[in-house]
């Protein structure tokens, strides 16, 4: 394998395929399977509501979709509950599917692993309950963003907190003939504790765990303009989407007060004048976001042209359509992307290269900076172009960073392959 | 195996090109497009006395305003000379997107000529001001005549691509001090003639004072109520209130409480 791969590769191969067959990690790929057609059908709900029905929506704008759709506030509402319904608690399905899948090996019986999955789902409300609501004796509310997909991390690890804990009372404790007794005892002890966890991080902490983690990613880079914290918020980004956190970390580049005072700038005065040329918006959001967050475009392109299997393509057929309004989730959670060793790493490089290219064509005025607001759902490729009313430099270089992104993660697609081939293969021969 | 490959990627490929074609094809009606939906972070809140006072007239309204409140607007107050030069006290501090900016004229009498003129006087303010501060959009609040300057300015001489968000008219007469129903005066036709221009996304609150049956002391309810002729049907939501209890008479209405509370909620927020 070592001259079809290389030496890199094939360290790489080894690394996944141990990964892969890690109980923990196979929880996790199989609640991702199960996850995957709600991702889908919500991303898909979402992305039509925003790039079509909304007024900041690229094909709203472009279509002039508001002159000619019939119901189209009806049609809104109906998406809106699609996606809420479905994004909105993917934390959920999440938490119930890691901790499932974890203590099926060993439960024999299935209300055994329903009720795990009950216990992990009530323990992800218990971390995310609306502090003031509870603090104030008012009647108890949850913090309902935090069950959707930017909420997929802590479900994993409540999931398997619950699983693992469950799967070792499972294996100590349930050994008699009659369970039902030891059943409601093990979830009882279960719920306690999680509830008691929950209360005391709600005592202690202002925010959720969720805001915890967000936070933790960004605080090294507040509103970073240097190329060090451009590169580091590029990277910390990618990271938090790789872990699972795949709500809007970077998005808030477009509404900064930098980018208004660019814009204003663009329209009072003649000429292109921006006053802030290197921002998160004009490098990073706007040149590494094709398909989403950590140009998931390339890849794609890679697994379209490259040495990808039947399943990589399904999914990327699959995930056609939200990938090319810049909507990752599917795509994310499809192959998956999420706490993949082999596709982690272009992951997080692929957007550092490409912040590098923009930065460096922006400081060497090779391309104007980016002024005009960006609609929703944009093919990447014109964001540039757009954004900056219409430089055809802005389009080449965004078509050199599509370009870059395929290559970096062409190498990477065929190894991922490979790995998911010799892990299948391992499992068959282990049974 | 390989031509499936390459088949693929160019299916791919004429995908994102195609879902590009919209995006070209739009891409020169973008400026107006972009202008159109253009809104600068500072939006001023533009307060304009009655006839008499200064435009130190609501010094004690923006404190009062800015008591007790995270967020402080700053003061601004501009005096349009009768020969249409314009004086400057107090200041916008840098980050303040909402500065409240009054607005009085050094020919401050009573009358329709006058209010005519203030009219024009604040059209002359306004637009240097927006040279200096780049906003295109506002609110305003015109206390007694100041809400017929603000009418008059709102039907005349609203400029291009600039946004009227909210008013508020303050014990304004519409129908000057005429109390009979069955008279209208000169400056009420007017108004009323040109009511269709007024800006179709404006709000509109007018507050009527009570002190007795039939007015605040100064201003008859006919006058006040006149406004629903100009506004109701042309502007986005126009409401009518009266206010009534302690300070509701035509001059205290500015510093009545439950008005500086409507303020607060619906032209400051």
């Amino acid at each position: 394998m070592e001259q079809e791969t290389g030496w890199l590769g094939c360290h790489l191969i080894q690394l996944d395929v141990t990964f892969r067959q890690n109980s923990q990690i196979k929880a996790v790929n199989q609640a991702f399977h199960l996850a995957f057609p709600v991702v889908l059908v919500g991303t898909l709900a979402d992305m039509i509501r925003q790039t079509w029905l909304a007024s900041t929506g690229y094909y709203f704008q472009t279509l002039h979709v508001g002159d000619w759709l019939m119901q189209r506030a009806i049609l809104k509402h109906y998406l809106s509950l699609l996606s809420a319904g479905t994004l909105g608690l993917v934390a959920m399905v999440m938490a119930f599917a890691v901790s499932y899948y974890l203590v099926a090996p060993v439960a024999k019986r299935t209300t055994d692993r329903l009720m795990v999955g009950v216990v992990a789902v009530t323990g992800l409300k218990f971390f995310n309950v609306d502090r003031l609501t509870l603090l104030n004796g008012q009647s108890v509310q949850w913090l309902s963003n935090n069950l959707g997909i930017s909420g997929i991390l802590v479900g994993i690890l409540i999931g398997l907190v619950v699983g693992d804990g469950y799967r070792w009372g499972i294996q100590h404790w349930l050994l008699a003939e009659e369970r039902l007794g030891q059943t409601m005892t093990i979830t009882s002890i279960w719920l306690l504790v999680l509830a008691a966890g929950g209360l005391a991080w709600t005592l202690t902490q202002k925010g959720s765990l969720n805001a915890t983690f967000l936070s933790l990613a960004r605080w090294p880079f507040p509103l970073p303009h240097h190329l060090p914290g451009l590169l580091g918020f590029s990277l910390l980004t990618g990271l938090c989407q790789w872990l699972g956190i795949l709500g809007p970390v970077a998005s808030v580049g477009g509404q900064s007060v930098e980018a208004m005072q660019n814009l204003t700038s663009v329209l009072t005065h003649a000429g292109w004048q921006v006053p802030h040329p290197i921002t998160i918006h004009t490098v990073v959001d706007v040149y590494t976001n094709f398909g989403g967050p950590g140009m998931v475009l390339g890849l794609l392109l890679a697994i379209y042209l490259g040495h990808s299997n039947g399943a990589q393509r399904r999914v990327g057929a699959a995930c056609l359509l939200p990938t090319l309004g810049n909507f990752n989730a599917p795509l994310m959670i499809g192959l998956p992307v999420v706490l993949s060793p082999i596709l982690g790493i272009p992951f997080l490089v692929t957007p550092v290269v490409c912040s590098l290219l923009s930065w460096t064509c922006l400081q060497l005025h090779w391309v104007p900076a980016v002024a005009y607001p960006i609609a929703n759902g944009t093919p990447g490729i014109l964001q540039g172009f757009l954004g900056t009313g219409g430089n055809l430099a802005a389009l080449a270089l965004a078509g050199i960073e599509l370009l870059i992104s395929v290559l970096i993660y062409y190498p990477f697609v065929k190894w991922a392959r490979l790995a998911g081939e010799v892990a299948h293969h391992a499992e068959k021969t282990s049974h | 195996m390989l031509k499936k490959r390459v088949i693929s990627f160019l299916v791919l490929v004429t995908a994102i090109l195609l879902l590009s074609v919209p995006g070209f094809l739009w891409r020169p009606q973008q400026v107006t497009s972009v202008r159109a939906t253009y809104r600068s972070a500072m939006a001023p809140v533009f307060l304009v006395p009655g006839s008499s006072a200064t435009q130190n007239r609501f010094n004690e309204l923006v404190t009062e305003l800015n008591h007790e409140t995270t967020t402080k607007h700053s003061l601004l107050r501009v005096e349009v000379m009768t020969n249409g030069q314009i004086q400057y006290t107090g200041s916008i501090t840098r980050k303040d997107t909402q500065p409240i900016i009054v607005v009085g004229f050094q020919n401050h009498h009573d009358g329709y000529e006058t209010i005519k003129k203030q009219a024009v006087w604040f059209n002359l303010a306004f637009r240097q001001l927006q040279k200096t501060y780049h906003f295109n959009h506002f609110s305003a609040m015109g206390h007694s005549n100041g809400g017929l300057v603000l009418t008059l300015f709102l039907e005349h001489s609203l400029p291009k691509e600039t946004y009227a968000e909210r008013l508020m008219t303050i014990g304004t007469p519409f129908n000057l001090e005429e109390s009979n129903p069955d008279v209208d005066t000169p400056l009420f036709k007017e108004l009323s003639a040109d009511r269709k221009r007024l800006p179709r996304s404006l709000t509109v609150y007018s507050i009527a004072g009570s002190e007795g049956y039939a007015g605040d002391g100064i201003v008859p309810f006919d006058s006040v109520n006149r406004g629903k002729l100009i506004f109701q049907g042309n502007v986005r939501h126009f409401t009518q209130m009266t206010i009534t209890g302690a300070n509701a008479n035509h001059a205290d209405l500015p510093e009545n409480q439950q008005i500086v509370a409507l303020i607060r909620s619906d032209l400051l927020t």
